[in-house]
């Protein structure tokens, strides 16, 4: 062997280049990993369990008033403060006309701010199921905690917030403690990507965003920005 | 004197841009369907590549900060850092240009913002003091305390 003497030589460096090498080997595998399980993990699956008034056409959004016109979608979180204060100064409006058929309004609660977000998503499909959708959606805005995440919206929470909008069935208890829709929810977070909602609340009428500037927070303009697109209020 | 401090300022490189990126990362990993909506927030990509960079990024920037900060392969670790800081600048500056009012998602968050509550020129500063940072590592990339011995 000619290089025999040489190999002795940089017996050493090829040593610490063994352990180099298995460090950037397991980095890499890591990285691969972990990122493949996490792309896997954020896939919509049609097989998941949804709540009754969904449509999957309609990005499986819960639907009011499936055929009427214009169409508003409302992609919201249950955690989000800015949520909140829309809610506040539009919940009135978006009521009249969920309940009064003035719209088909689809709402999309997302849950990107975190677990809790997941659960309340969980909970207010379970309140849709008992045709309770708007008033879990409004107590769940009234008792929103002061931080994200803080560990007040649990599902023995969720459950009593529901039962306290006069939700008295057994089927939505064991519906929010055994997280029959926690996969529906990642099928509405692929959707909102697929119609590029980067952030809450978003409100399309008729397929087309309103104004981020003006519509929102004002009530007045959101209310014209309903009767433009055709809404009777 | 000079010869004697620059391995540990190597060692000081590696832990900031080591540092910097394993905390983005981490945070980041923490809540990866928000790390999708960062990147979609930026209108660069179609929305379901945006997604896939936004779950793989998190965990490139935690093996990348591993590799800094133990000393291995630190020149090609440093390149691939400064070419994402070099990315993260030119898609923060087109939604500056653009008019887009979005947190960067740097350290976890993102997405839409108010309009006025944007920090682009923090944002973009702070990543050009990374990209001087990971420069001096592809130069320097031999210092103390790390697994690298030779080349690379």
């Amino acid at each position: 062997m000619a290089n025999k003497n040489s190999g002795k030589e940089s017996g050493k460096g090829k040593k610490d280049n063994l352990t180099r090498n298995l460090v950037i080997g397991m980095v890499v595998l890591v990285i691969a990993v972990m990122g493949g399980l996490t792309v896997a993990s954020h896939q919509s699956s049609s097989k998941a369990t949804v709540p009754s008034s969904v449509s999957k056409a309609d990005g499986y959004g819960i639907v009011f008033n499936p055929s009427a016109s214009p169409q508003i979608d409302i992609w919201e979180d249950f955690q989000c403060p800015i949520c909140q204060h829309f809610e506040a100064l539009n919940n009135s409006t978006i009521n009249q006309v969920a309940r009064s058929g003035l719209a088909k309004v689809v709402f999309h609660p997302m849950s990107f701010i975190g677990a809790e977000s997941v659960l309340a998503a969980n909970a207010a499909a379970c309140a849709a199921d008992q045709g309770k959708y708007l008033e879990m959606h409004e107590a769940l805005y009234a008792n929103q905690a002061s931080s994200e995440n803080s560990g007040k919206f649990t599902n023995n929470f969720l459950t009593a917030l529901g039962d306290s909008t006069g939700i008295t069935s057994k089927t939505f208890a064991s519906c929010v403690a055994n997280g029959k829709y926690l996969d529906w929810t990642k099928n509405i977070e692929a959707d909102a990507a697929k119609h590029n909602v980067t952030g809450t609340p978003t409100v399309f009428i008729n397929g087309k965003e309103i104004n981020r500037n003006t519509q929102y927070m004002d009530p007045a303009a959101f209310k014209k920005a309903l009767t433009d697109a055709g809404v009777k209020l | 004197m000079k010869e004697k401090y620059l391995p540990w300022l190597t060692l000081l490189a590696r832990l900031i841009l080591g540092g910097v990126l394993f905390v983005a990362g981490l945070l980041k990993a923490k809540n990866t369907t928000e790390a999708g909506m960062a990147v979609r927030a930026y209108r660069l990509l179609p929305p379901g590549l945006a997604n896939t960079f936004g779950y793989v990024l998190p965990w490139l920037e935690m093996g990348i900060a591993l590799l800094l900060i133990l000393g291995v392969a630190v020149r090609i670790s440093a390149y691939i850092g400064g070419v994402l800081m070099l990315l993260f600048i030119f898609a923060v500056s087109q939604a500056w240009a653009r008019g887009l009012s979005i947190d960067c998602g740097c350290f976890g968050g993102g997405g839409s913002v108010a309009p006025g509550h944007t920090k682009y020129l923090q944002e973009i500063l702070r990543d050009i003091g990374l990209v001087i940072v990971a420069f001096y590592l592809t130069k320097r990339p031999h210092g103390r305390l790390s697994l690298d011995k030779s080349d690379s």
